[in-house]
């Protein structure tokens, strides 16, 4: 069964020599007929499916087109072509511990947060000690978050993202978070989800953390998918594509 | 959109205690600007208009209409742009973020209408009895509002002297509203295109109900509706066309 379908879909971006973002620039350049910006394609014809309970690693170079990819997958972009379909609850962690406010404490970060990922307070109040163990932070709930290390910040965001209890993970690098001890226990409790059943796309330039968490991995490159398949060749092809062929 | 209602409050909260900068003396203070204006106004036009019935509440009670519109309409230019990472980093229904904004705006709105009914009680003499249709008419006005909120945060994340344009026309319509002077100054034959300012009907309404004590004619109350249902669906439509490309613009 499959928990994402995505079908030929193609993102263009407009990248305009001269940025027009005022009503008077816009009366101007309809005066002088200028609609003078650059197309480029961030994704041409991609079309893939991740099945319920797999992980999909992504890898390419810089600018390849893995981001755009994941913000349309999170419904943050929406494509110019083609369609996507996402089953059940998604939670997209393009970026970590999005509206944290520095001046309330962890314990009001954490129903913010989680407010955010679609939970309710009463949703919340059951998980909230496992996301102050998870985190191993519960000394610290009443403090500022201004007074956080930028380790534990992350730390108490990814603990609140994972207990939101979604059916799919869309992952952005994150998992450059903490020490080894707490990577592991994030690698741990990754793979602990695919067992669960839920499926997880995962966006990474660490090769080993790719090789370790997805059987099945895509190598984008231009917009295009150059491979798809088993994680071992495709990581192969990636290197090769590094060292010009 | 009714998932996140918990985010909807969480971020009315924090847009208030903004506001007021978690002080409850920072209402107010919030206070005094109206009150000083309309001061400031009756001193001024009383030798003009002072002698229309009611003239200093009246005044009182347009300019506390015409602030919901003009500063909630206001605020909801920035209700987008404001919150960068809500839009380009995570998935939430971004009409979230106006509402919450225009919510904040309902909310203090109602504060200065509460205190403006003791006020109302001390000069009056009485409160009519009609000031009980208050809140449905603060619906409709809210709901107005906040569809030409969408319309608003969504072109201004394209146009970004928006904000300054809009600041011109807010104070156009300040002189274009009824709010110093009578409707009766109006010349019989401009009626028409003066009452197709829908603040000028709500302004109507609101000195019907908490002044004179007469009932709205079905009449206006279903022009205002109309009004309110307009101004949403035209938002609705551009905000959700405008918004696949916010991420990208902001």
């Amino acid at each position: 069964m499959s928990a994402i379908i995505v079908d030929n879909i193609s993102k263009k971006f407009r990248i305009p020599h001269e940025k027009k973002n005022t009503v008077f620039q816009n009366i101007v350049g309809l005066i002088k007929r200028q609609f003078d910006y650059e197309e480029f394609w961030a994704l041409k014809d991609v079309s893939f499916e991740v099945n319920k309970g797999e992980a999909l690693g992504i890898i390419g170079r810089n600018g390849s087109g893995k981001s755009t990819l994941l913000k349309i997958l999170a419904r943050v972009l929406y494509s110019d072509s083609g369609s996507v379909a996402l089953d059940g609850k998604v939670a997209s962690f393009l970026e970590l511990g999005v509206g944290f406010q520095p001046e309330l404490t962890a314990k009001e970060n954490v129903y913010i947060y989680s407010s955010i990922l679609g939970l309710r307070r009463k949703q919340v109040d059951r998980i909230y000690d496992d996301i102050f163990d998870f985190a191993e932070l519960k000394k610290f709930e009443t403090m500022k978050l201004k007074n956080f290390s930028s380790g534990m910040t992350l730390r108490l965001a990814f603990a609140t993202a994972i207990h939101a209890n979604p059916d799919t993970f869309l992952i952005d690098e994150v998992f450059a978070v903490g020490d080894e001890a707490f990577k592991k226990k994030c690698r741990d409790k990754m793979s602990q989800f695919k067992a669960e059943g839920k499926t997880i796309v995962f966006v990474s330039h660490a090769l080993d953390t790719v090789k370790a968490l997805c059987q099945r991995s895509m190598l984008l490159n231009e917009g295009r998918i150059v491979t798809m398949g088993d994680t071992e060749k495709v990581i192969n092809d990636y290197l090769a594509l590094l060292q010009g062929k | 959109m009714w998932q996140y209602r918990e985010l909807i409050r969480t971020l009315t909260v924090v847009d208030l205690k903004n506001r007021y900068q978690n002080t409850s003396l920072g209402f107010f203070w919030s206070l005094l600007s109206p009150l000083l204006l309309a001061l400031v106004l009756y001193f001024i036009f009383r030798h003009l208009f002072g002698s229309e019935e009611n003239f200093a509440i009246n005044l009182l009670v347009g300019i506390m209409a015409w602030r919901f519109f003009s500063i909630a309409t206001s605020a909801s230019l920035g209700a987008i742009v404001g919150k960068p990472s809500l839009v380009t980093k995570v998935y939430i229904p971004r009409q979230i973020l106006v509402l919450s904004t225009a919510l904040a705006n309902l909310i203090s709105s109602l504060l200065e209408f509460i205190v403006l009914l003791p006020i109302l009680f001390v000069l009056l003499g009485y409160l009519p009895v009609t000031v009980l249709l208050f809140p449905l008419i603060h619906i409709i006005y809210f709901w107005f509002i906040f569809g030409a909120g969408l319309l608003l945060s969504s072109l201004f994340v394209y146009f970004r002297d928006l904000n300054q344009i809009w600041e011109v026309l807010i104070s156009v319509l300040f002189f274009c509203s009824p709010i110093i002077y009578p409707l009766s100054i109006i010349p019989a034959h401009l009626m028409f295109y003066y009452l197709l300012n829908p603040v000028t009907l709500f302004i109507g309404m609101y000195r019907d109900v908490m002044v004179a004590g007469d009932l709205p004619s079905l009449y206006s109350i279903a022009v205002v509706i109309g009004f309110a249902i307009a101004a949403y669906l035209v938002g609705s439509f551009v905000f959700s066309k405008l918004q696949r490309r916010f991420a990208e613009e902001i």
